[in-house]
C-alpha cells in the first residue's frame, strides 16, 4: 500500500518524534509512503488561515490533492487538525463544480489541476479500513497487557461527521478504542475524549487553555489511566507540553504521559522506545515505559 | 419496541440533593422521539418529571437537553436513532453549561443574559424610510441561516469554552451578534465589533466545532464566530493576541508555505508583551530540556513562489 | 403583591405587540408569560403575513373582501376593514424593527401566493416567518427594558364588581404565588389547540387565556369555528405550511388524481382552508385516501426552489415522516389548527369586562369568521395587539387601581392544595387524551347532531373524572405535573364552550360543517354566537353580522 505522505508541519516542527515513529510504524505495517509528491504541499492553514480568508484555505488544499492525484496516490495524515481541514475543504470543492473550476483556474499556473478524486485519510483511519483490523493483530507482537490508556481524538477529526465521512465509515467513531484495544491495553473512556484540549486558544485565552489540559488529564487520570493516546499532534503539544501549568494551575499532580498514535502502535509492533523518540516528552514516560518492561 | 431510558433526577426539595439517574422501560412506536417516550414517563410512569417542552416540532426550542451525552431537541431526536446498539438505555441529562433547576429543567438566566449583553436589536442610521429598507434579496438571504437559530441553547450545552469560563459570550449570543453585523441595515457595526474584541468575545472560541455538530437548526455558530473575526480585523481591531496569532500564521504559511511555530507565540503575544513573553520561558526550558524545539532556523518549502502567488491571486478577490 | 399600570399575560406575538404600543405610550408594562417569549407559539406560523400594500398595486379592500369570503361572511366586516387598512404599516414596522423577509429583484419586500387569495401578498420569511417575527419582537421588548416575567402561570383573574383589577400568579420556579394589581389587563395567552387530539398546536396551547376570561365574566364568541388545516404530516400531526401550496404544491389522492381542479376549479390546492380540508376528508372517506392521508407534492418545483424557500418544511418532513419532499410526495390530512372563536373584544381589545382586553388568537374579535384565511394570524395578533395595547394604556393613565389586596390569592391557593392532596387516581395525560379524541370525533371537520349530543355527555364524563387528577409531585419547584393539571381544567372549559356552540348552530358555515345541515342559511344564521359562564354552564346569546360593504354571496373556489 502506498500513500502520498502529507505529515503537517507539526510533526516536522515541535513534535518531530511523531514524524519518526510514523516512519518507523509504517515500514513494519508494510504502508509505503512516499515523500516527494507533497513535498512543496503548503500547511492546510488549520483553520486559523480559514478564518481570515475561506478561499485561499480552500485554494492552498486543493493545490495539495491535485498533487496527490497527479502521482495517482491516496494521501495520508498524521494529524487530527490536518484531516479535519482537509476533509472539509474536500467537502466544499468537490460539492460546488463550479467553486472547484473556478479554484482550479488560480492552480493552471503551476500545471495543477484537482479534479476531486482525493479522500485524505489519517494513519488512524488507514489502519482501521485499509489495512484492517486482522491484519494488524498479526502484526503485533508485544502485547500491551495491563496498560489503561485514555483516548483523545482533538476535536477535527470527529466533528464534523458530515464532511468526514462518518455516515459511510461509522467505525471511525470509535477508530482509537480500535487500536487501543488491538494492542491489548484497556480503553479508559471519559467524556473529555472527543472535546477540544485547548491548544487553539493557546497564545489567545491561556488560562482557559490550561484549564482544558487540567480537566482532561485529570479527569482520565482520576478514571484510572496511565496514559493518554492521541491522533493529533496539536492535541500532543498541548496536553503534554502544558500540563506542568495545568498541574499548578489545578494544584496537584497530574502526570499523565500523553502518547502519539504511531508511539502506542510502534510500543505494540516491537519498536524500541528511543527510537520513537518517547524518551522526548516534556510528562516523562519513563516509569509508564517501565510498567511495560520496555524501558528506554 | 422496548426502550429503556436512564433519565438523570434532581429534587432540589428532596432530602437526597444529589443528582442520580432512574430507569424506565417502555414500549414505543418505531417512529417515536425521545420527547414522546419522556412524555410518555410523565403521563402514565412518574408525573414527578419535569422538563420543558412545548411545540414537538423543533421551533420552540424549549426541549435542548443531552441525548447520550450530546445536546439537542428531544423532539426531534427519533428513540431509533438514539438506542445503543448494545442493549443499554437511552441516557437523558439536562442541558450543560447552565445550573440544573430540578430534574431536566436548567436556568437559562445565564443564557439570556449573554444574549441580552450583544444589544441584540436592529440600529439602524438616520431616518426611517417611509416603505421598508431596499436591501437585496441575497444579502438578507444569507441571514435567514443565521435567524433561523431558535435559541435553544444547545450550543451553549455543548460548548467546550464554556465549560471552562463562563465569561465566553458562548455560541448562541455570538451567532445572534453576526445575525445584526452582518445585516445591511444595521449600523453599529463599529460598536459592536469593538466589543466582541474583547475578552470573553470572538477570539476565545477554540473552534472546536460542537456548536455546529449539535445545533438542531444548521445556524453553525462557529462558522458566525470565524466571519465575526475576519470583520473584527477588517475593521481594524488587529492588536489582540487572537488577531495577531491568525496575521503570524497566514504571514508564516505566506512566507514558507508553512507553520514557523518558533515565532508564532513571539507575535501572538505581540513583541512588548514582556509578561506573556516570560510565560513562554518555562514551556522554552522544558522543551530544550526535553530534546523538543521546532528547529531553529524555519526552511521554506521547496517552490514557496507557488504558494506566495496563490496568497497573491486569492487575497486579491476578497 | 406587586403594582402595574398594564399586565399582559402571553408574551406571543399579540402581547409583546402590545407590550411595545403600552410601553411607548409612556405607562409601566409588565408581561407575564408561562414560558420565555421566544418559545410562545406564534413560532410556528410559517407561510407569512397578508398586507395589501398599494405601492405593489394591491388594494386593502381586496384583502377585506377575501378575508370575508373566506370568513364565509360571519367576520365582522367594520373590524376586517381596520385590520386590512392596517395591515401595511404593520409590516413595514416590523421591517424597521428588524424582521429580514424574503425580498423581490428591486430589494422590496417579496410576496407569496396564499390560500383564498386572489393576489399574491403575503409577506414572509422563508417558511419560519413566525418565529422571525417573535424573535424580533423579543429584541424590541429587550430593547425597551419591559419587564418580562417568565415561567409564571396565571391562575385566575381579579374581578371586582365586574371590572378586572389583575391577576393571581404562580412562579413556576419557586411556587410562590403573588397578586399582581394592574389598571389594565390585556389578555394575549393565545389558542387552545390541545382541546384537540392530535393538534398542528404546541403543548402550551391549552385555552388558558379563554379559560380565565370567561370566568371572570367575559363572553367566547364563535368558538364553534375550529380550523382544520388541509396539511398536517401523517402520523404526528406535524404542521406542513400552506406556504408549500402557495408556491405550487399539488394535492394527489391515490388515484393519482390532482382532486381539487373538481372541487375549486379556480383556486384549486389555495381554496380557503376549510374547503381544503373538507375536500380531503371527502377523498379519504369515499376511499381515495392512503391510509387516511392524500398526498402533498412538490417536486415539480426542483430541489433548489425547494431547498431556498420550504426548507423548514422540507426538514420537518424528514424528521416526522422520514420522506425526502424534493424525492417524494408526502402523506398529510388535515388536522386541528386554530381556533377562530375566543375572547369576544372589539377593535380596541375592550371585552365586555371593563379594564380587561384581549388580543391575538386568544380574543375574537371577529376578523376571521367562520373560517381564517393563512397569514391573516400574523396580522391579527399584530394589528388588534398594537391597538389593545395603546386603549389599555390610555385607560391606565385615567384609572386608579382597584382595592385589591393579597387575600385575593386565597381561593387559588386552596385550590391547589386540594388539588395537591387529592388521593384520587385519574391521571391528567389519559383525561386530555380522551377528552381530545372525542372533540375530534364529535367536533371535527364533519359534524352531525347525535354525533355531537354524544360528545356533549362524553365531555360531562371527562368534566367529573377531571376532579379526581392525583398529582404526584408534591413539590413547589418547576412542578410541571400540578401545571398540567391546571391546564386540564382549562381546556374542559373551553371544549363545553365550543361543543355547546356548534351543537346550536344549526347550519353549515366555514369550518362548521354539520353533514345533517349541509347549506348555510343566511336568514337565520349571519350572527355570532357569544357564550358566557352562568352559574357554572354556558348560557348562549347572539349578535348580528357587522355587515359594511360586501353582501353575502355564494361561496365558490
Amino acid at each position: 500500500m502506498k500513500y502520498a505522505f502529507y505529515p503537517g508541519c507539526v510533526s516536522r516542527g515541535a513534535c518531530p518524534e511523531l514524524y519518526t515513529a510514523t516512519l518507523e510504524v509504517c515500514n513494519i505495517l508494510g504502508i509505503e509512503l512516499d515523500e516527494d509528491s507533497l513535498r512543496s504541499a503548503s500547511c492546510t492553514g488549520a483553520g486559523v488561515l480559514q478564518e481570515k480568508n475561506l478561499r485561499l484555505g480552500d485554494t492552498l488544499n486543493a493545490r495539495t490533492f491535485a498533487m496527490a492525484e497527479k502521482a495517482g496516490l491516496p494521501l495520508m495524515t498524521i494529524c487530527s487538525t490536518c484531516q479535519g481541514v482537509m476533509s472539509q475543504a474536500n467537502q466544499r470543492l468537490v460539492s460546488d463544480p463550479e467553486y472547484l473550476a473556478s479554484i482550479n483556474e488560480d492552480l493552471k499556473e503551476e500545471g495543477l489541476e484537482y479534479k476531486g478524486t482525493i479522500n485524505p485519510k489519517h494513519l488512524l483511519w488507514i489502519i482501521v479500513e485499509d489495512l484492517g483490523m486482522d491484519f494488524f493483530h498479526s502484526k503485533v507482537v508485544r502485547k500491551l497487557e495491563g496498560l489503561k490508556l485514555a483516548p483523545f481524538y482533538g476535536c477535527y477529526i470527529v466533528r464534523p461527521t458530515e464532511a468526514l465521512g462518518f455516515d459511510e465509515n461509522p467505525e471511525r467513531e470509535t477508530s482509537l478504542e480500535a487500536v487501543i484495544e488491538a494492542v491489548g491495553a484497556e480503553v479508559v473512556d471519559f467524556p473529555g475524549k472527543t472535546l477540544c484540549c485547548g491548544f487553539p486558544i493557546l497564545t489567545i485565552n491561556p488560562k482557559n487553555s490550561v484549564k482544558m489540559v487540567a480537566n482532561h488529564t485529570i479527569d482520565a487520570k482520576d478514571r484510572g489511566a496511565d496514559a493518554m493516546v492521541t491522533p493529533c499532534p496539536l492535541c500532543h503539544l498541548n496536553l503534554d507540553g502544558y500540563q506542568p501549568n495545568a498541574s499548578s494551575a489545578a494544584k496537584r499532580d497530574i502526570d499523565l504521559p500523553i502518547i502519539h498514535l504511531p508511539q502506542l502502535v510502534g510500543l505494540s509492533l516491537g519498536i524500541a522506545p528511543e527510537k520513537m523518540r518517547l524518551n522526548k516528552h516534556i510528562v516523562s514516560t519513563k516509569k509508564l515505559l517501565s510498567e511495560l518492561a520496555v524501558a528506554p | 419496541m422496548e426502550v429503556k431510558l436512564s433519565v438523570r433526577r434532581y429534587d432540589p426539595e428532596s432530602t437526597n440533593t444529589v443528582p442520580h439517574f432512574q430507569e424506565y422501560q417502555l414500549e414505543m412506536d418505531e417512529a417515536a422521539t425521545v420527547l414522546d417516550a419522556l412524555i410518555q414517563i410523565r403521563e402514565d410512569v412518574d408525573g414527578t418529571l419535569s422538563l420543558r417542552c412545548s411545540c414537538r416540532s423543533a421551533i420552540c426550542g424549549s426541549c435542548a437537553m443531552r441525548v447520550n451525552g450530546e445536546a439537542g431537541l428531544a423532539c426531534n431526536t427519533k428513540v431509533i436513532d438514539a438506542l445503543p446498539s448494545d442493549g443499554t438505555a437511552i441516557v437523558i441529562e439536562p442541558a450543560g453549561n447552565l445550573p440544573v433547576i430540578k430534574d431536566l429543567v436548567v436556568d437559562f438566566q445565564p443564557f439570556w443574559d449573554q444574549v441580552k449583553s450583544i444589544e441584540p436589536w436592529l440600529q439602524p442610521a438616520g431616518e426611517e424610510p417611509e416603505g421598508e429598507y431596499l436591501a437585496p434579496d441575497e444579502d438578507m438571504l444569507h441571514l435567514a441561516g443565521v435567524v433561523s437559530c431558535i435559541l435553544c441553547g444547545a450550543c451553549v450545552s455543548d460548548c467546550t469554552v464554556l465549560e471552562v469560563d463562563s465569561n465566553f459570550l458562548g455560541p448562541a449570543a455570538l451567532a445572534k451578534a453576526y445575525r445584526f453585523v452582518g445585516d445591511p441595515r444595521d449600523d453599529a457595526d463599529g460598536k459592536r465589533l469593538k466589543a466582541l474584541n474583547e475578552e470573553g468575545g470572538v477570539w476565545d472560541c477554540t473552534r472546536c466545532m460542537k456548536c455546529v455538530e449539535v445545533c438542531p437548526k444548521g445556524v453553525a455558530p462557529m462558522d458566525r464566530i470565524m466571519s465575526l473575526r475576519e470583520k473584527v480585523m477588517d475593521a481594524g481591531h488587529t492588536n489582540t493576541n487572537g488577531a495577531r496569532h491568525a496575521t503570524a500564521f497566514v504571514d508564516s504559511v505566506r512566507h514558507s508555505g508553512w507553520l514557523d511555530e518558533l515565532k508564532l507565540p513571539i507575535k501572538s503575544f505581540g513583541i512588548f508583551n514582556l509578561k506573556a513573553m516570560i510565560s513562554l520561558i518555562p514551556l522554552a526550558i522544558r522543551s530544550q530540556r526535553a530534546g523538543k524545539v521546532p528547529p531553529l532556523i524555519h526552511k521554506n518549502i521547496p517552490e514557496v513562489e507557488n504558494v506566495r502567488r496563490i496568497f497573491d491571486k486569492v487575497e486579491n478577490k476578497k | 403583591m406587586y403594582d402595574h399600570d398594564v399586565l399582559i399575560i402571553g408574551a406571543g406575538l399579540a402581547g409583546m405587540r402590545a407590550a411595545l404600543a403600552a410601553t411607548e405610550a409612556g405607562v409601566n408594562v409588565a408581561v407575564v408569560s408561562k414560558v420565555h417569549p421566544v418559545r410562545s407559539h406564534s413560532n410556528a406560523a410559517q407561510g407569512g403575513i397578508n398586507a395589501a400594500l398599494t405601492d405593489r398595486g394591491d388594494d386593502w379592500r381586496d384583502h377585506a373582501y377575501d378575508t370575508i369570503k373566506g370568513s364565509d361572511f360571519l367576520g365582522d366586516q367594520d373590524a376586517i376593514e381596520i385590520m386590512c387598512r392596517e395591515a401595511g404599516d404593520e409590516v413595514i414596522a416590523m421591517e424597521h424593527m428588524g424582521a429580514i423577509f424574503n425580498r423581490d429583484e428591486e430589494g422590496r419586500l417579496g410576496t407569496r401566493n396564499f390560500g383564498g387569495q386572489r393576489q399574491a401578498r403575503t409577506f414572509f420569511v422563508a417558511d419560519f416567518t413566525g418565529q422571525a417575527l417573535l424573535h424580533v419582537l423579543y429584541e424590541q421588548i429587550v430593547k425597551a427594558g419591559a419587564l418580562v416575567y417568565e415561567e409564571w402561570f396565571v391562575l385566575s383573574l381579579i374581578e371586582r364588581d365586574g371590572e378586572c383589577g389583575g391577576v393571581v400568579m404562580m412562579d413556576i420556579r419557586t411556587g410562590k404565588i403573588e397578586v399582581v394589581r394592574a389598571k389594565a389587563v390585556i389578555m394575549a395567552a393565545g389558542g387552545l389547540g390541545r382541546v384537540f387530539e392530535p393538534s398542528t398546536n404546541a403543548m402550551i396551547c391549552t385555552g388558558d387565556g379563554m379559560s380565565l376570561a370567561y370566568k371572570a365574566g367575559a363572553s367566547l364568541m364563535d368558538m364553534e369555528m375550529v380550523q382544520y388545516h388541509p396539511t398536517t404530516l401523517k402520523g404526528s400531526g406535524v404542521l406542513i405550511s400552506e406556504a408549500a401550496r402557495g408556491e405550487g404544491a399539488y394535492l394527489l389522492n391515490s388515484e393519482n388524481d390532482r382532486f381539487m381542479l373538481k372541487y375549486a376549479p379556480e383556486f384549486k390546492e389555495l381554496a380557503s382552508r376549510d374547503v381544503v380540508s373538507r375536500c380531503e376528508q371527502t377523498e379519504i372517506n369515499e376511499g381515495r385516501g392512503i391510509d387516511g392521508c392524500v398526498l402533498l407534492d412538490v417536486r415539480h418545483l426542483g430541489e433548489k426552489y425547494i431547498s431556498e424557500r420550504l426548507s423548514q418544511i422540507r426538514e420537518l418532513a424528514m424528521d416526522f415522516a422520514n420522506v425526502d419532499m424534493a424525492k417524494e410526495p408526502v402523506p398529510i390530512m388535515p388536522g386541528m389548527h386554530y381556533q377562530m372563536g375566543g375572547v369576544k373584544a372589539n377593535v380596541d381589545g375592550e371585552t365586555g369586562v371593563p379594564g380587561l382586553y384581549a388580543a391575538g388568537e386568544v380574543a375574537c374579535v371577529s376578523v376571521h369568521g367562520g373560517n381564517r384565511l393563512g397569514a391573516n394570524s400574523l396580522l391579527d395578533t399584530l394589528v388588534f395587539g398594537r391597538r389593545s395595547g395603546v386603549h389599555a394604556a390610555e385607560r391606565a393613565k385615567n384609572t386608579s387601581h382597584l382595592s385589591i389586596d393579597d387575600s385575593a390569592a386565597k381561593p387559588d391557593r386552596e385550590n391547589i392544595e386540594r388539588l395537591l392532596l387529592n388521593d384520587k387516581n385519574e391521571s391528567f395525560g389519559k383525561i386530555r387524551f380522551d377528552m381530545g379524541t372525542a372533540m375530534k370525533e364529535h367536533f371535527g371537520v364533519f359534524r352531525e347532531n347525535s354525533s355531537m349530543a354524544e360528545g356533549i355527555s362524553k365531555l360531562s364524563l371527562i368534566k367529573e373524572r377531571a376532579q379526581s387528577v392525583y398529582v404526584a409531585d408534591k413539590t413547589n419547584t418547576f412542578n410541571t405535573n400540578l401545571l398540567f393539571t391546571l391546564e386540564l381544567g382549562f381546556m374542559i372549559e373551553c371544549a363545553e364552550t365550543i361543543a355547546s356552540s356548534a351543537f346550536d348552530r344549526t347550519e353549515s358555515r366555514g369550518a362548521h360543517t354539520r353533514t345533517d345541515m349541509p347549506d348555510r342559511d343566511d336568514e337565520n344564521w349571519l350572527k355570532h354566537i357569544v357564550v358566557s359562564d352562568k352559574d357554572g354552564k354556558p348560557n348562549i346569546s347572539y349578535q348580528d353580522v357587522v355587515i359594511t360593504d360586501w353582501t353575502p354571496t355564494v361561496r365558490q373556489y
